[in-house]
């Protein structure tokens, strides 16, 4: 079945129809005709200033055509864009723990240990810590990770893991210890420690990176971890490290050394990794 | 590039002047085609009639011109002394002074009956009856379909026999 053909015109439209056939085409003026020709041989046309302030469109679209339409998709897709941004944000940063008192500077403001709630609403991304010297902070990303920073130390906040993407997070450590566990959301994700010395490479374990004068001493509880020494910008070969073992590297030109994990990291390591899996299970 | 610009530039001028009405803002729009034609040059298929896609241009240039507002703060500043193709028109033609006069009022006022349409009317009035276009090649000049456009023009028609009713027959 053919659609139907276009409705026969009135008297009225067939004559307004033949009026528009039968206009002449307009002259432009000798001097714009010649000038613009000119121009536009010589390739010297330029926009005109009365029209220079929108932009040129050359190409065509239909989304071109319908910017409302074009409007309201592109709004839709923001939305959408927004939400997944927001669901796709891992847990905050919760305060497990805090030992000792004093005042911690974080983003250069002071911030006293005991006031927990301002603690807790400092405590974003790529906020920077720096805990007194006799006082630790146990921070805990439910599900993800937790960080134990011990006193003196110095540090950058890493993100917590997205939950679909943006699951490569990244943290400095100035000066200091972190200590570092894994849980199960961790799964997928991977963490980059950096140090002046040392790039980490974490994709699920309990470890301590410990700045100290000489170097960085990376001690891995459990798991493996990956660690390169700094050679400029950028870290060179990664060379794994499993649990039990801890390698360090010197920032005095010695090369690494790689062997038995510190005795002194079992103890706060187990306890760390005890009490974050008590908290979200194995 | 001169062959090009001798071939087509009435077409482009024509078609933009009976979409505005408006000498200036037509030799602003136009020389806006031509730019626009040769920054766009490379896209040029040397194999096909290059008209529809100047008529494209030309007609966005002229809605981009409408939503900018420029184009009413023209109409507003425009007079007669500023239409310079008048005084050709009223004497041009037949050498008969009162039939130059009667075709120049009739284009007068169809031209004043289109410029009283809504752009979105006015656009595949000008393309199909004066242009020549298919409204399968208004279709896609305008980004809808065919069968919009095809509805389109019939609504602009329509609006346009009534804001003609008494022009009458042409002598």
């Amino acid at each position: 079945m053919s659609a139907p053909g276009p409705a026969p015109l009135d008297v009225a439209e067939r004559s307004a129809q033949d009026a528009v056939r039968a206009l002449p085409v307009p002259a432009a003026t000798a001097a714009f005709r010649a000038r613009l020709k000119h121009e536009f041989a010589t390739g010297a046309i330029e926009r005109p200033r009365s029209l220079a302030t929108a932009p040129a469109r050359v190409l065509v679209g239909p989304w071109a055509a319908r910017p409302r339409a074009f409007a309201m998709a592109a709004a839709a897709a923001a939305m959408i864009a927004a939400l997944v941004f927001v669901a796709n944000r891992g847990p905050a940063w919760q305060v497990a723990a805090v030992t000792g008192d004093g005042i911690a500077v974080i983003d250069q403001r002071g911030i006293p240990l005991g006031h927990a709630d301002d603690l807790a609403a400092a405590l974003h991304p790529g906020a920077r810590i720096e805990l007194p010297a006799d006082a630790s902070l146990e921070l805990m990303a439910p599900g993800d990770l937790a960080i134990e920073i011990t006193p003196g130390t110095r540090m950058i906040l890493p993100p917590t893991p997205g939950r679909w993407f943006r699951r490569a997070i990244r943290t400095e450590l100035g000066t200091g210890e972190l200590r570092i566990t894994t849980g199960p959301r961790f799964h997928g994700a991977r963490l980059a420690i950096a140090t002046p010395e040392v790039h980490v490479e974490v994709v699920g374990t309990t470890l301590a990176v410990i700045r100290e004068p000489q170097g960085t001493c990376v001690c891995v509880l459990e798991g493996r971890v990956r660690v390169g020494a700094m050679t400029g910008p950028r870290p060179g070969p990664m060379v794994p490290v499993d649990g039990g073992r801890r390698r360090y590297v010197f920032n005095d030109g010695r090369p690494p050394e790689m062997a038995t994990m510190r005795d002194t990291e079992h103890l706060p390591l187990g306890a760390l990794r005890r009490q974050f899996r008590a908290h979200v299970g194995p | 590039m001169g062959t090009f610009f001798e071939h087509y530039f009435d077409l482009v001028f024509g078609l933009v002047m009976r979409m505005l009405g408006n000498r200036t803002a037509a030799e602003d729009v136009t020389q806006d085609v031509f730019y626009k034609v040769q920054r766009a040059a490379h896209q040029l298929d040397i194999h096909r009639d290059p008209a529809p896609w100047l008529a494209t241009i030309a007609t966005n240039a002229c809605r981009d011109l409408w939503r900018s507002g420029a184009d009413r703060m023209g109409r507003r500043s425009a007079s007669i002394d500023v239409d310079p193709a008048l005084g050709e028109r009223l004497t041009r033609g037949t050498n008969d002074p009162e039939l130059d006069a009667l075709a120049g009022e009739r284009e007068r006022r169809v031209q004043q009956a289109i410029e009283g349409l809504p752009e979105p009317l006015r656009v595949p009035i000008v393309l199909h009856d004066y242009q020549g276009l298919s409204h399968q090649e208004i279709a896609a000049v305008v980004g809808i379909g065919h069968a919009a456009a095809r509805k389109r023009y019939s609504r602009a028609l329509t609006a346009l026999a009534e804001r003609l009713r008494d022009l009458g027959p042409e002598s």
